[in-house]
């Protein structure tokens, strides 16, 4: 039998079926739209968080801390993060440098002239500079004594002091970029949560009512008012920080930074605690490892410190982990769907039968005038592909329609919630042709067994039947 | 050896404890070109022995030679093609199919056979203009009178040239006018060569046949043609 008259003799018994035809593609209309939606949901999600990921922060860099951090109470085993750790760690093989990242923990207040201003205050190893992936705005990235690298927003915190607020407000209590709620974490790392879905942006924007202004900072020298309280005494203290560079801003938390040498780290909580810190002994705080520039090195260096009992966290390892954790999410809500596609696929299979019963005796006939097995199998088998491809067809329009519906409200809602909406719905190009292939693939299945069925009718007996 | 030469041949149906012998033995030579009718009461075997004949069964003994071919040696695919190439079917009940135009019924075994589109049209429209339905070609089976929808069949019987047609009683469900312009069909065709095998309980289609067979019991019980 040639493939035209095949198609043109399957259009024209679907056609005297039709009724039964659509319902039959409905099931399979639910179940492809079920596919589509749902797969173009988590392809969406996944893509989102990924790219929020990966344009956040180096991915080169790892967060170290040591496990007590995390794991709770008092495990003996927990290493330090001492001097000696760094050199170690130092040695691991694709491991370019290593830095303790300390940040300050104190009160602190920025000045300039009459204006206020904060900043994340950070210490860092100047001889790693180079590899922090600084973008540089202004300046020459060098950190020396009393001398700092700005983050691009520091700048756009400033504002206009009132007598009244500058007396009694302190450094963190505006819930401000410069507050020190995010100590410990990595370099933005406050925003984990914000960055899921876009959503939050990672920072909360200020509320203040007085006039803030972009200030360019570089080169100028700022006063940092710090405060420690001594047995219910409250004591002040100012140092002066010269801005050497600014740099490019790069959309995350650490826009607010403050990275200054440990050197000059130091004596601030030597201050601010009244004694010196005992880094030498009970370790930093947190390490900032910087690996090569490839992701399965990084990958590979944040197994290994892992592997030496500290916790060790990069861009690159979260990225990795949350888009196999989407691919699993995809392929659970693909199989839910592909099972509202297999209960279609038992609708063809009656319908077929019902279509092979009720045609006995014309499937008779065609065996009496020359039709052999595998036209009569063709045929049925050919109209239960087609049910399929109608029914995925239809579900693949209807499903890209609900999900661009799903999409608007979606993008209502994280407009709505102060962060720059994209896409929550990704179709990807795969998935409508996969969709459609699946559906025609049921489809076939289905008519496997009323085609078998029609071949064996024994023409005799057909073309008896009433 | 005849064109069409039947040995031994044997079906039997079995019903529980019953067996029905359909055919017990049938031996028959025919010689191309016939008009051969079967005659005989209800359930003597005269369907059955015209489907063995037809490809459309299997025979419990015995064999089938037609034309050189050892038929009831063929696998499906053989048999279908033997069909598709050698035998052209009537019955009773016409067996047209409701939703197709008289047009698409004629042309239907000929998709089978693989004719292109533009010749089984050709085709098909020479035929049933030849059955004198030259202006019917766009009617359903059911806008037709029972003459009409044989001679629709008649002309799907011939579609592909089979060698042999065959006649399941092709007047049975008609009335004796519309039978008259079958009959007058089928001579025209044994005329042209075609080997003829009816089955009938019509005696005015024995009238014109060349040879009258007459069966009981699954066994040929006469044969005119007997030399
Ligand atoms: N599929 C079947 N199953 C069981 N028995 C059958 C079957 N087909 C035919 N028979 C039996 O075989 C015998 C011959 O049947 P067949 O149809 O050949 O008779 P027939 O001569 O054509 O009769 P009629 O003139 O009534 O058409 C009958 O006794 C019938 O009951
Ligand atoms: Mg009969």
């Amino acid at each position: 039998m040639r493939l035209l008259d095949l198609v043109t003799l399957v259009l024209s018994n679907l056609n005297r079926m039709r009724g039964r035809v659509v319902m039959t593609a409905m099931g399979v209309v639910i179940g492809t739209s079920a596919i589509v939606v749902l797969i173009a949901l988590s392809t969406g999600l996944k893509q989102q968080t990924v790219d929020n990921f990966s344009s956040f922060g180096t991915l080169n860099q790892i967060t170290v801390f040591s496990r007590s951090r995390f794991g709770g109470s008092s495990d003996e085993d927990t290493v330090s993060l001492t001097p000696e750790i760094i050199k170690e760690i130092s040695q691991i093989e694709g491991v370019v440098a290593v830095t303790p990242y300390e940040q300050f923990s104190g009160q602190t207040t920025l000045r300039l002239n009459r204006m206020q201003g904060f900043g994340s205050l950070y210490g860092i190893d100047p001889s790693v500079v180079p590899y922090m992936g600084f973008e540089l705005a202004e300046g020459d990235a060098l950190l020396s004594r009393n001398t700092v690298i700005i983050g691009a927003s520091v700048g756009d915190g400033f504002s206009e002091v009132t007598t009244s607020t500058r007396s009694t407000s302190g450094g963190g209590d505006r819930g401000g970029p410069g507050g020190n709620r995010n100590g410990g974490m990595p370099p933005g790392g406050g925003g984990i949560e914000g960055m899921l879905f876009g959503m939050g942006g990672g920072r909360s924007e200020e509320e203040s009512t007085e006039e803030e202004s972009t200030l360019d900072l570089y080169g100028r020298t700022l006063l940092l008012d710090m405060t420690r309280s001594n047995d219910g005494e409250t004591d002040t203290r100012t140092v002066r920080l010269r801005v050497g560079s600014v740099l490019e801003s790069t959309g995350g938390n650490e826009d607010y930074n403050i990275y200054m040498s440990m050197g000059d780290l130091e004596s601030l909580v030597t201050w601010s605690n009244g004694k010196r810190p005992t880094w030498n002994s009970s370790g930093y705080t947190q390490l900032l490892v910087i690996a090569e520039q490839d992701a399965q090195i990084t990958l590979d260096v944040t197994k290994e410190i892992t592997d030496r009992g500290f916790n060790a966290m990069s861009t690159t390892s979260v990225v990795e982990s949350l888009s196999s954790t989407f691919s699993l999410i995809q392929a659970v809500l693909g199989g839910i769907a592909s099972i509202a596609l297999l209960v279609a696929a038992i609708g063809i299979a009656n319908t077929m039968v019902m279509a092979v019963l009720e045609r006995t005796r014309e499937i008779g006939l065609m065996k009496a005038i020359g039709a052999r097995n595998r036209d009569i199998l063709s045929v049925f088998i050919t109209e239960a592909t087609a049910i399929g491809l109608l029914g995925g067809l239809m579900g693949v329009l209807i499903g890209a329609g609900v999900a661009q519906i799903v999409d608007l409200f979606a993008a209502g809602y994280l407009s709505s919630s102060g962060s720059e909406a994209s896409s929550v719905v990704v179709i990807p190009l795969w998935l409508p042709v996969f969709a459609i292939g699946f559906s025609m693939f049921i489809g076939m299945a289905a008519g496997i067994y009323p085609a078998f069925r029609a071949v064996q009718l024994d023409p005799v007996n057909a073309l008896k039947y009433e | 050896m005849a064109f069409i030469s039947i040995r031994g041949l044997r079906r039997r149906y079995v019903m529980g404890e019953v067996i029905v012998k359909a055919l017990d033995g049938v031996d028959l030579e025919v010689e191309e070109g016939e008009f051969l009718c079967l005659m005989g009461p209800s359930g003597s075997g005269k369907s059955t022995l015209l489907n063995l004949l037809g490809g459309l069964d299997s025979p419990d003994e015995g064999s089938i030679v037609v034309n050189g071919q050892e038929i009831t040696k063929l696998d499906q695919n053989g048999l279908s093609l033997y069909r598709q190439r050698q035998i052209g079917y009537i019955f009773q009940s016409f067996n047209l199919i409701a939703t197709m135009t008289t047009l698409q019924n004629v042309e239907f075994p000929m998709m089978f056979s693989g004719v292109s589109r533009p010749d089984r049209r050709r085709r098909a429209t020479e035929a049933l203009i030849k059955v004198g339905l030259g202006d019917r070609i766009r009617h359903r089976p059911t806008e037709l009178s029972g003459g009409q929808q044989q001679r629709v069949a008649v002309a799907r019987g011939l579609i592909n040239n089979p060698t042999i047609l065959l006649g399941d009683e092709p007047t049975g469900n008609l009335d004796s006018k519309m039978s008259e312009e079958i009959l007058n069909m089928l001579v025209e065709v044994n005329r042209n060569g075609q080997t003829l095998v009816v089955v009938t309980h019509d005696p005015r289609v024995s009238g014109y046949a060349g040879r009258i067979i007459h069966m009981l019991d699954g066994r040929i019980v006469s044969d005119d043609g007997k030399h």
